[in-house]
């Protein structure tokens, strides 16, 4: 009988987990979380913000699916230190935990720029949006006469600000980038979310950055780079995440900007692999440098494959790509791949009022799109990209009508119907 | 584990089956009223082959993935796979992300016209035998094992 241990009851963690378990229906699974609450999807916490999902939906799986697989979650806890010659975990309640195979899913943490005057020890008005214990906070402290500024136009900034709509005064939104959502989208699809979004009474502070906050025990007023000031009751700082690496790198563990790990997902120290938004990932668009992506669906098939690996499996991590499916206020916004057009030798964009359908082709391949609005049947567009599909040998051009499974020929079809294993 | 199968030489093209999708979806059963609802959404997608000179037709549906990718993407836990098999769609969880309709590759996954919940087929779980089988006026939508259907191809 084997003892694993988790270390991150996240997407990652979890999938692992459960991946051990189909495989060895004996051993010993542990996993461990800082957190109090049980596994909840962590995009969900605007929803939660908004109403939209109640408490007892943010659960990602329910207290049986832990029981009937034997998944023993020990929350509350902080692994301290990793000792990966004696293969225990030291934790904060000062417990040693052995283990065979480790799996350090940590995620990642909100990155916090440097805001003269801003100290999240002291200043009880100020919060990252994270975790669901953040989204509780926020959603105690606002009052419908909260002013409201959001550090940070990416996709949690954002989903912070449809979170929090209706329910506040005013919502500001400030960013060091020309547009919202600068790491995904250029600068045309993203007027587009932003316009939308405006209409929603938001406003946007671009190319500009908070340099200082006023206030001791709470933060009153923003100053920008342009020097404009103005009243804040609420700071929400969301400018991006940083993989969760210390522990690993303490205990004498590959790192550069992620844990580095190898195609099985192993970290360079045998037994001890890692996962998810902390690992650096192979990226299907550079063979030479590696990424750290924070996506779900990331998470949860590098833990699947790692918790294989973890029992003697030898399955191999795809590389991967960005992929995003979001809604702001309505609006959808999917996409996927390289989109920025500097790479591509053709774009075909398609864009009528809110609209948009934007294929990105280089060397008959599709490396990206974006759609707005249009979302029906992308994973089509998706496959194309994991596949490296030549284009010229489908059954017609994907930029001259929608797409459809019959974009592939009776022969392809047939195959693919049959093979409908998912994967990676 | 039983799947729908589409044999497209057999097919006409005539979208019954999407209607009876919808009808499957909709509370009281009945045909008329639910082709009517333009709110529910068909889990079952009936596509056109251009030929040289004719158009063909298939009918095309989830096809239950060994490894769903829409259940490793999905971010609410709405997506699950029960224990004969079937991949499945909570609509009280799912938060109509659309995280499940980027992934998918056959792209049979739909959203519903609230916003806030996607269709995709269930194979009628819920009440015996898939209502497009059994109203397909051609045999060209077939319930079957891997093994009967393979035989038939
Ligand atoms: C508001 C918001 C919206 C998002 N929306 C989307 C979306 O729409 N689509 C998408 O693809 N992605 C989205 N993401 C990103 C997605 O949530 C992450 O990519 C995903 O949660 C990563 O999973 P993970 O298991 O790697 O890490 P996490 O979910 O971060 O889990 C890691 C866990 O480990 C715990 N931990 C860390 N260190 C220790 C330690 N030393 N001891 C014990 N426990 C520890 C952490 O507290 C955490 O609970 C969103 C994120 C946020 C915040």
């Amino acid at each position: 009988m084997k003892k694993y241990l988790i270390i991150g009851n996240g997407a990652a963690g979890v999938n692992a987990a459960v991946a051990i378990r189909a495989n060895d229906k004996t051993s010993s699974i542990k996993i461990i979380s800082d957190e109090e609450f049980n596994f909840y999807g962590r995009p969900l916490i605007s929803y939660y913000l908004s109403g939209q999902v109640k408490p007892e939906n943010i659960y990602y799986r329910n207290e049986e699916f832990y029981k009937s697989k034997n998944i023993k979650v020990l929350l509350d806890t902080k692994a301290k230190k990793i000792d990966t010659v004696k293969k225990e975990v030291l934790t904060s309640l000062g417990e040693r935990i052995s283990y065979d195979k480790l799996l350090i899913a940590t995620g990642s943490s909100p990155f916090i720029p440097l805001i003269k005057n801003l100290d999240f020890n002291r200043q009880k008005n100020v919060f990252t949006f994270l975790t669901y214990k953040d989204s509780i906070r926020l959603k105690e402290k606002i009052t419908g006469n909260s002013k409201v500024v959001i550090a940070g136009a990416g996709l949690v900034g954002l989903k912070a600000s449809e979170g929090l709509f209706g329910q506040v005064a005013s919502i500001t939104v400030v960013d060091l980038a020309d547009r919202v959502m600068a790491s995904v989208l250029d600068k045309s699809e993203a007027d587009i979310i932003q316009e939308h979004i405006e209409q929603k009474f938001i406003n946007f502070k671009l190319q500009m950055s908070i340099c200082e906050v006023q206030g001791k025990s709470s933060v009153s007023e923003v100053t920008l780079s342009n020097g404009e000031t103005f009243d804040c009751d609420i700071l929400v700082v969301a400018v991006g995440v940083r993989p969760n690496v210390v522990l690993a790198k303490e205990a004498g563990i590959n790192t550069l900007r992620g844990i580095v790990v190898d195609e099985y997902m192993q970290t360079s120290i045998k037994d001890v692999y890692a996962a998810g938004d902390c690992v650096e990932s192979l990226d299907l668009f550079s063979s030479e440098n590696n990424r750290v992506f924070a996506l779900w669906p990331n998470a949860s098939n590098q833990g699947e494959i790692a918790g294989f690996n973890m029992t003697g499996a030898k399955i191999k991590a795809p590389k991967i790509f960005a992929m995003n499916s979001i809604s702001f206020f309505g609006l959808q916004l999917i996409s996927a791949g390289v989109i920025s057009d500097s790479r591509s030798s053709g774009v075909f964009v398609d864009s009528t009022k809110n609209k948009l359908h934007k294929l990105n082709i280089f060397n008959d391949n599709l490396i990206g799109f974006v759609l707005i609005n249009d979302n029906q049947r992308a994973g089509i567009y998706t496959s194309l990209i994991n596949d490296k599909t030549n284009l010229s040998a489908l059954a017609y051009d994907i930029t001259s009508k929608d797409i459809g499974f019959n974009v592939y020929s009776a022969e392809e079809r047939t195959k693919k119907i049959f093979d409908c294993n998912g994967g990676y | 584990m039983k799947k729908i199968y589409a044999f497209e030489s057999r097919c006409l093209g005539c979208r019954l089956c999407e209607v009876y999708c919808r009808t499957a979806r909709f509370k009281s059963k009945d045909v008329v009223k639910a082709h009517k609802r333009k709110n529910i959404t068909s889990a079952i997608i009936v596509e056109e082959v251009l030929g040289p000179n004719n158009i063909s037709y298939f009918a095309l549906q989830c096809r239950h993935c060994k490894n769903p990718k829409c259940i490793k993407a999905c971010i609410s836990g709405a997506m699950y796979k029960n224990d004969k098999g079937i991949v499945r769609n909570d609509s009280e969880k799912c938060v109509g992300c659309l995280s499940c309709i980027l992934v998918c590759p056959f792209g049979v996954i739909k959203k519903n016209d609230d916003g806030k919940s996607v269709s995709k087929c269930d194979l009628c779980a819920d009440f015996g035998e898939p209502f497009c089988v059994e109203n397909c006026p051609n045999e060209a939508i077939k319930f079957l094992n891997e093994g009967e259907a393979r035989a038939l191809k």
